[in-house]
């Protein structure tokens, strides 16, 4: 039962519920206001940074909120694969180098 | 400002409808690095969405689906980050090279000349690279060797062994040098095909694969890298032109991400050669597929006998009815492959347990 109470802990459960709620709001303010949305999105020119701009918004937080989704219903990479880029990430960090101890003056 | 009245009204059933298709196409996208796409564009067209309007939206959700695939599979150790933005900086090049001439067919030949050239380009290459996806696939299934690691071909290690002073550049993916130069044919080819027939992921993955020397997950996953620069200029493109439906972007953005992670996560559970095996499945149905609209296309520019509207109208049913299906057994090999690597992983982690009560 601990081990169950653990497993749980784990699972990013109240990220997801912010991130559904952020998500939430974002879906509702974009087809609230459709209408002037759609007028200004499609006046081009400088104004063609708003759709990418809201697709960026849209990927960061819907992308986080489908992320927390599928960890939180346990759906996860294989252990194997998230151990190779924690190795890989050490490899790196060794590969660097090592800074050089500065000379002292001995008296 | 183009089309802006002709924007569609959206209904629960259109919202269902792209979110589904999103989700499946994401599916895909995040398993062997590119898809959905040629199902989307046509889908929301047949909601009514004016074909420009379509492309510019599909490609206004494609770049931030391509870049949260691409942030999950780099955690995997997939993703060769300096490969992709090399090999899309060559294709966006490729991308405006094929949209001005798919322009010039256009103005020449009309909608229906527009419509064969982008038909033979698909059965073309789908034939072609398709055919030899698959057949590599299921070579290294029958061989029984599909726990090996994969080889490389001839044709990528001759790439590997030409040294072009002041142009090699190292790849991870690789474990080798290559000279910048082989990506620029490469790259531009992806992009000329992704301007053509809405997906270059049929040709750039294969590329890294064949031709480059990576291996089949690598490549998968650095077609993400491309795909997002690919579509993040082609939005730029549009949207100056007024031509983005957000509202149809964020509505497949809402299902294709979580199809997206569930695809990546999904590689991680499957043999290489699944990933080469699901994209020659796809790539050979929707062959088909388009095949059936040729004869179409044909009648309408005269070119052969004229069709009858019954005719046509079922051509075009089945056609759109396969590749449909294309995406759906894509991503049901997908799931499955996901199904079984998922259970062959939990017994492994209940063996030990189990030795260990029965040594209690």
């Amino acid at each position: 039962m601990a081990s169950d109470y653990s497993k749980l802990k784990k699972k990013p459960v109240g990220k997801l519920v912010i991130f559904g709620i952020c998500s939430a709001m974002l879906y509702g303010a974009v087809f609230s206001y459709q209408g002037l949305i759609t007028a200004y999105f499609t006046r081009g020119a400088l104004y063609a940074v708003l759709p990418i701009a809201t697709a960026f918004a849209f990927s960061y937080v819907h992308g986080h909120f489908a992320g927390y989704f599928w960890s939180v219903l346990g759906i996860e990479a294989t252990k194997k694969a998230l151990r190779t880029r924690v190795e890989e990430k050490r490899h790196i960090d060794r590969e660097r180098p090592q800074p050089q101890p500065r000379p002292r003056l001995r008296v | 400002m183009h089309e802006m009245a002709n924007f569609i009204d959206l209904t629960l059933w259109n919202v269902l409808y792209l979110f589904i298709v999103g989700f499946i196409g994401g599916l895909v996208s995040g398993f062997i690095g590119s898809g959905g796409a040629f199902v989307l564009t046509p889908g929301m067209m047949s909601l009514g969405v004016p074909g420009l309007v379509a492309v510019a939206s599909n490609m206004c959700h494609k770049f931030p689906k391509a870049l949260v695939g691409a942030i999950k599979r780099a955690k995997y150790g997939q993703v060769d980050v300096k490969l992709g933005i090399i090999f899309g900086i060559f294709a966006e090049a490729g991308v405006f090279y094929g949209a001005h001439i798919q322009e010039r067919i256009k103005a020449a030949f009309g909608d229906a000349g527009s419509n064969l050239y982008v038909s033979v380009a698909f059965v073309v290459v789908l034939a072609v690279v398709g055919g030899m996806v698959l057949k590599d696939a299921m070579k290294t299934y029958r061989s029984g060797e599909t726990d090996a690691e994969e080889k490389v071909t001839k044709l990528a290690r001759w790439v590997q062994s030409v040294n072009i002073p002041g142009t090699m550049v190292f790849f991870k993916s690789l474990n080798a040098k290559v000279s910048v130069l082989f990506l620029i044919p490469l790259g531009f080819a992806t992009g000329m095909l992704a301007a053509t027939i809405a997906v270059g992921g049929f040709l750039g993955v294969p590329a890294m694969i064949y031709v480059l020397g990576a291996p089949s997950l690598m490549g998968s996953a650095t077609e993400l890298v491309v795909a997002f620069v690919m579509g993040l200029g082609g939005s730029f493109k549009y949207a100056l032109h007024g031509l983005v439906d957000i509202r149809l972007a964020v509505i497949i953005l809402a299902g294709s991400l979580f199809g997206i992670q569930l695809g990546a996560i999904g590689t991680t559970y499957v043999k290489p050669f699944v990933i080469k095996l699901v994209m020659g499945v796809i790539m050979v149905i929707v062959l088909f597929s388009r095949g059936l609209m040729v004869p179409v296309y044909l009648a309408q520019l005269g070119l052969i006998q004229p069709l009858s509207e019954t005719t046509v109208k079922v051509l075009k049913s089945s056609s759109f009815a396969i590749m449909t299906f294309a995406l759906l057994i894509g991503a049901f090999i997908v799931m499955r492959a996901m199904w079984q690597g998922r259970k062959a992983e939990r017994q492994l982690e209940e063996m030990p347990e189990k030795a260990a009560v029965e040594q209690i």
